[in-house]
Parts: C-alpha cells; structure tokens; sequence
C-alpha cells in the first residue's frame, strides 16, 4: 500500500513536518490524506514570521496570473491537476465538474486579479502634486476559508494583490486548495513570508482572528454572530440565496427547468445556490413540480465526472437525514416518498449521495426558512404583496425572474441583500465589475492622502 | 515506624512496599493513631483494614470516600497519631461543585523533595528565582512551587491567579473576559520580569502560548529563562516542540500531573524509544496510580488509554480507590523502575453525540 499524501503546514514557504497529524477521510470511507495541524504556538510562530515580512512590496499582477496557470495546469508538490481535483471531490463530497469549474473560475480570476481589486475601488484620483492613496488598514490578514466549494480561496489571494499578508486557516476538509495555491503562488514568485498556511482546528482559527490585523471568515449563522459585530473582521456568512416568483410559476417549464438549476448547480453546495422559493402563487404544486424534476437527479459516486449531487460519508448522512426529520417537523416533505431508499442514495462507492429535499410551509415566517444545507435543499413559502420585501432580507442574491421584478430597486435598498438578479438569469450571473458580496478592497483598504506639492513661496 | 520508600522502587523492594501499606493501615486504622474520619467508618467497611487489606490490589475493596472531603469538617482527617498543629488544608480546582479538602503535614513536602531531583536529572537550573504563574491560595500547588524554588535556590515570585474565576467566565461563555483576565496575568508577569531576573517558570499552557504572542514579554523570558514546569492542561506534541526548539531553545522544559489527591507525578527523563513525548511518574508507594477500563475495572495493557484510579497512602491521608476525571495512557515502567508511566492525560470524555453542522458556509 503507498502513503498516504501528506499535507503540512507551510511556514516561510517550506513545508512544517509537524508532530501533530490527523488522517482526512474522503465521503468514501477510505483515507485520503495525513494533514500536519498547526496548534496554537506554531500558528503564532508563523505569525510572527509572516509579520516580520509584511514590509516586502507586494507582488504585481503577473504573479497571480502565472500562479492562476500553475494551480489549473501544472504538477505542483508532486500533485497532477487530476489528482487535486479527485482529492478535493472526495474530501469535501462536491461533485468532480463542480471542482473542474472552480479550478478554471480559480484560474479565470487569478489572471484577472487587479481588475477585480480596482472594480471596487472609486476611480483614483490624482492631480499635480495631490493623489488619493488606497492602503491596507493592517498588514496581516487571518483568513479562515471553508470547504464546501474551492473558489472563496481566490478572497484570500485577492488580499496578497492588494498588498496584505495573509495567514490562512483552510477547511478541516479542503487543506488541499490552499496547499495547492500556495504551491502555485511560491512557484510564480511571492515571497515566501508574504503567507502561511495553517490547517488545524477551530481553536487555531480563533488564534489568529484575535491576533492578526484583520480577519475573514467564512462561516455558518455561528460565526456570524459570534465575528458579525467586530469591525477588523469581514464575515462570509450564509448565503441563503432567495427566488420570488409568480402564481404561474408551477405550470412553466422553462421557469421550472431554470429553478432546478439555480437550486441543485454544482450539487447545491454554493452560497448562490437558490434556497428559499417564494411564491405569490399557492405553494403546494410548485413544491411538487420541483421536487419531481429534482428527483430526477441521477445518484453518482462524486468522481464521475457527470455527477451532479454532493456525497457525504455514510454515517454523516444518515445523522443529517435524521436531524432533518426534527428540523422539518411542521412543513411538508415532497421529495421522500419519491426515494424508496431514503434521502441518502447508493452509489456504490461507500459515500452516500445526498439527494434534493423539497419542503413547503404555509407561512414565510416558519423556523426551517433561512436554513442552507450543503445538498439541493429548498423551502417553497407563500409570499403576499403585502409581506413586501421583509421574507426577502438576509440574501446574499436575490432573483426576481418575473412580474415581481419591479421590486428590484426596493429589495436593493434592504442592507442585508447583497445582489439583487431580474430575468431568467443565473443568481451568480456577473461581470468582474460588479460586487459578489460587497467590497473586499473596502474592507482591507482605506483611502490615505499623499501631497507632494512644493510649498508656495 | 518505617520511612516511606523513596520514589524509586526496585523489585527487591516489593517487601518495602508491603511493609508501607501495612504501616499505613496501622496508622490509619489503630485507635490510638488514626483519623476519627476513618475510625468512625471502620465498622461499615465490611472488612478489618488491619487483617484484609495485604496487597495493593486490596486497596480497591475500600469505597471512594472522597466526595465527603467536599463537606467533613478538616479536623476529622486529622490522624490522632500526629501533630494537628502542623497541618495545612487545600483544596481541589472546583470544577465540580465544591472543591474536595485535603490536609497535609509532611507528606506533600517529601514529594516534592524528589520532584526536586527529577527536575536535577532533567536539567533544570540549579539556583536562580522562579516565577509562579499558577493558583495559590487553597490550591497546593502555591506551596508546591515555592518550596521547589527553596530547595532549588531562589525566591519564588507569585501573581495573583484565580483559575475557578476563569472557568465561570468560560463555563458562562464569557470568553473574551476569560482572554482579558489571561492579559492580566501577562501585564503582573511583566512587572515581574522587568526587573527581576526569573531562571524558572512554572506555567500553564494556555498561558504560555499567550506569553508567546506577547513579543516583548516572551522576549525578556526567552533571555532569561532556563527552566519551564508546566502543568494543568494537556500540550500537543508539535506545540512542546514549537516551546522546546522555536520559543525557548535556552530553556529545558518537564512536566507535572498533580491534583489534590495524588500530589505530583513529574515527567521522567525521556529514554531510547519512548513514544510518548512525556511519561509522568507517581511517587510510588505514597501515590498508587492505576489505569482502568471503565467498564471493566480491569487494568488495560500497556500502550491503551484508561481512567485514573488513585490511591494515597501517606501519613497525613489515606484516600483509597479515588477515580479521576482523567484518562492516561499507561506505559511500561523506565528501565531499572518498576513503576508503571503515564502519558497523554485527558479528561475524561462521555461519547458526545456527534453535531450535525448546518449551513453551508
């Protein structure tokens, strides 16, 4: 039997053969890898490295666009692109095409890193001897990234571009992305203290959140609030990405077929992925419609690349199916009684693959709506024109495909909406121009004054 | 009366071991010499101390009493047989109700005479101030560590920490007070070193990673110091290496497992193929210390993790059979010891129900 790949801490961009180890476990069962945990002191020990750094100049743009190529083509730490891209499937259960597009969205971006910083600052201003300056608010930034989809690593190499140091706290799951990246990054030329990576538990994320400059985190309704209040940190909460439709809605095929896309794309496991469905229609064949096409969704082992649903490991699927069964007590199950084998498919590969679950309540105000699951999960709920746009705060997106597209510019206006999509169009629709969820540049940014004018005499 | 073995025990030496613990029965047991809180139990044992007890494995017949140290009046525990005016009383962390009582004349006082050599075969400095950044008070590990800094030539310096104040600020959620108070204890330290040169440092871990995220606190330490004891919570292999060879490379670093009951098992000196990057080791016999399947009550083999069983057999106290809230991992006694290691302590853990996570980011 060959050893198991090895993933370690990366400090000063040499690897950390570290003492404490723990073995990740891919959704089939098997081991996949011997991860290297960073506790509390190495984590410090790297933080000082990396501040010690800090003042190097940051590396320009064709760094990221050369790393952006090395990490979607090369063999980096003796790893082929496939191999990334099966580790990753079977690590986190997102379906291997889900992976293959994050690799060429990873690589897309990489290559495009200044225009999307500069996109969200204003237009630079400068006149003779007077300039407006955008400068990091702090050196370092703790960044403790999630496991549920590679691309919100792409945040933290955005941060490097913007000339700020970053200490990086993969998912317990996805240590393999950011190995991956800061693989690609060294070989492309950044420099080896401008990062560090630190895979280790929670206590070594709270670690460095309390003692970087600056903090990003993704993370579920606990971190929000446990981070939402601190100014120094920017939180990625959930998504819980939202879509009001009409009273027709249940009988258009094109609409339904469009649903089941923006619900169950790439397995369901992103933020945009839609999970609440508001109807001003009645919302009991809608959920049936819905839960009929989604059913349809072949069970896969993750690594075919036709795959759509995400796996789990068998023993978490069957705790969740049954903690859903407590969760969606008082709404309507339409998806189970199509699955004779239960919410949890067999696709034969000792994963279990988690099929779509479609509920329905009578009121927009029940306790299951605002829950986002990693798998095709939705709540379809009544709306009233009188509910006006309160069901549809705390989105991420908002996708108003019909008559009620007229509420766009009101739903806009709601703080805690982030995006807001009319038309058929895809809720992750975008152009690098426009704000995903917000401003990272105005988050790791402030505007500073530089004169350089002669006095007058 | 016979003198305790010394922390060492040999084979030969199993006759000395019999002979202590008949000696403490009779010291415990006889009218004339024991405690009323043992005396007065004496009748519900259901067995003659004296007579029935003859082997260590005996020890296991007596019940565990010590749940009644959170309420018996100190002097009961008093031997008759000894000088009530040259005992002090302790107590335990508290983290369970109220905190167990232990009193102490002499017994303690020898166990941490031998810590004191062990710390010489780990290397520790042989003069120089210490600094104490653990519990005083009631907790016995005050007296502990200042009598180790006498014995081993300086003065011990002392802050004012109070860990059940720190465990009602985590145990109520109070985390960011809990990290305040952990600065507060950095900002006396600092008074401290600033101007006295410290050669050793007891410390807990939590602790010194905060003393390691604070530069210049860590750094005038670092410069300083060479000796850290550490005890109180458990120290991951990587991090004890991140100590020995990245924060304090000057500073040769051991270990003690101690609680009220047991009084210390220091860190041996480390041999050829440990596996275990520190072995503690009980004062045997005054501290017998076994590790247990807890469903079997059947001693595990070496190598496995059980729960601590405890048993003090001193002069001061007899506390038979005491089951700890920890799990170690036992290990084969060092070469020329025939004293079973411990290794890897952990609390005690009840299968937590594994928590389904919500929410995708």
């Amino acid at each position: 039997m060959s050893a198991l790949p090895v993933v370690n801490p990366v400090i000063s961009g040499r690897e950390v053969d570290s003492r404490d180890r723990s073995t990740l476990t891919g959704v089939d069962g098997m081991p996949l890898a011997s991860v290297g945990l960073a506790p509390r002191l190495l984590a410090q020990a790297a933080l000082n490295r990396v501040r010690a750094g800090a003042a190097d100049p940051a590396p320009d743009a064709s760094v990221f666009a050369k790393a952006g190529e090395l990490f979607a083509t090369a063999e980096l730490e003796g790893e082929t692109p496939e191999e990334y891209g099966r580790r990753v499937t079977l690590a986190t259960g997102t379906p291997l095409g889900a992976v293959h597009r994050a690799i060429e969205g990873i690589r897309a971006q990489l290559g495009r890193i200044e225009r999307l910083n500069q996109a969200e600052l204003p237009a630079p201003f400068a006149e003779p001897g007077f300039a407006t300056r955008w400068l990091p608010r702090g050196d370092l930034l703790a960044a403790v990234v999630p496991n549920n989809h590679p691309e919100p690593n792409v945040t933290w190499v955005r941060a490097l571009a913007m000339g700020v140091s970053v200490l990086v706290r993969p998912g317990s799951k996805d240590p393999f992305t950011p190995r991956r990246l800061f693989a690609a990054l060294l070989a492309a030329g950044t420099g080896p203290d401008r990062a560090a990576l630190l895979p280790g538990g929670h206590e070594v994320g709270e670690h460095l959140l309390a003692e970087a400059d600056l903090g990003l985190v993704y993370g579920g309704p606990a971190a929000a609030e446990r981070f939402g209040a601190r100014r120094d940190v920017l939180v990625r909460g959930p998504g819980r990405s939202k879509v009001l439709v009409g009273p027709a809605a249940a009988q258009d095929e094109g609409l339904l077929g469009d649903l089941v896309e923006w619900i169950a794309d790439d397995g369901g496991v992103r933020c945009n992925n839609i999970s609440l469905v508001l109807t001003s229609g009645p919302v009991a064949p809608l959920a049936d419609a819905l839960a009929e096409r989604l059913a349809a969704l072949p069970v896969r082992p993750v690594t075919d690349p036709a795959a759509t649903l995400p796996a789990m490991a068998r023993e978490s699927g069957a705790l969740l199916a049954e903690h859903l069964t407590g969760m969606t007590e008082g709404a309507v199950d339409h998806s189970t009684h199509r699955y004779p084998d239960g919410l949890c498919g067999d696709p034969g590969d000792g994963s279990a693959v988690m099929r779509p679950l479609v509920v329905s309540v009578s009121e927009a105000t029940a306790p299951i709506v605002g829950t986002e699951l990693g798998f095709p999960f939705v709540v379809v709920a009544p709306w009233h024109p009188r509910d006006g746009t309160a069901p549809l705060r705390e989105s991420l997106v908002v996708s108003l495909p019909d008559e009620h597209a007229e509420l766009a510019e009101r739903v806009l206006r709601e703080p805690s909406v982030r995006k807001v999509v009319t038309g058929r169009v895809r809720p992750w629709t975008s152009v690098p121009e426009i704000p995903h969820d917000g401003s990272l540049a105005q988050f790791l940014l402030e505007p500073k004054g530089l004169v350089s004018a002669a006095p007058e005499s | 009366m016979p003198e305790l073995t010394p922390g060492t025990s040999r084979p030969q030496d199993e006759a000395a071991v019999a002979a202590h613990l008949n000696a403490m029965m009779r010291w415990h047991f006889e009218p004339a010499t024991g405690s009323p809180f043992w005396l007065n139990r004496t009748g519900s044992l259901g067995f003659d101390p004296l007579t029935d007890i003859t082997g260590l494995a005996d020890l296991r017949r007596f019940p565990d009493v010590s749940d009644e140290l959170r309420t018996v009046p100190v002097e009961e525990l008093f031997p008759k047989g000894a000088d009530a005016a040259s005992f002090d009383v302790f107590e335990s962390g508290g983290t369970v109700g109220a905190p167990k009582r232990i009193v102490d004349s002499t017994a303690r006082t020898r166990n941490v005479d031998w810590v004191s050599e062990v710390l010489a075969e780990h290397g520790f400095p042989a003069t120089g101030h210490w600094l104490h950044v653990g519990p005083t008070g009631p907790h016995v590990v005050g007296r502990t560590v200042r009598h180790l800094a006498q014995l081993r030539g300086g003065v011990c310096f002392t802050l004012d920490f109070d860990p059940r104040w720190v465990k009602r600020l985590i145990g109520s959620g109070r985390t960011d007070l809990a990290a305040e108070y952990r600065e507060y204890l950095l900002d006396q330290m600092e008074l401290v070193v600033r101007s006295q040169e410290i050669k050793t440092l007891f410390i807990t871990p939590p602790v010194l990673e905060a003393v390691c995220a604070r530069s210049s606190l860590h750094e005038r330490l670092a410069s300083t110091v060479e000796g850290i004891l550490w005890a109180g919570t458990s120290m991951s292999a990587e991090s004890l290496r991140q100590v020995e060879e990245f924060f304090f490379p000057r500073a040769k670093v051991a270990a003690i497992y101690g609680n009220t009951i047991m009084g210390i098992a220091p860190q041996r000196p480390p041999e050829e193929g440990d596996e275990h990057p520190c072995v503690f080791r009980p004062y045997f016999p005054q501290s017998v210390v076994e590790v247990l399947d807890p469903d079997t009550g059947e001693e595990v083999e070496y190598g496995r993790r059980g729960q601590v069983l405890m048993h003090q057999l001193s002069h001061d106290m007899f506390l038979p059979n005491v089951l700890e809230r920890d799990t170690a991992i036992r290990v084969r006694p060092a070469s020329g010891d025939t004293v079973d290691g411990l290794a890897d302590i952990a609390p005690l853990r009840t299968d937590d129900a594994p928590t389904v996570v919500e929410g995708v980011y």
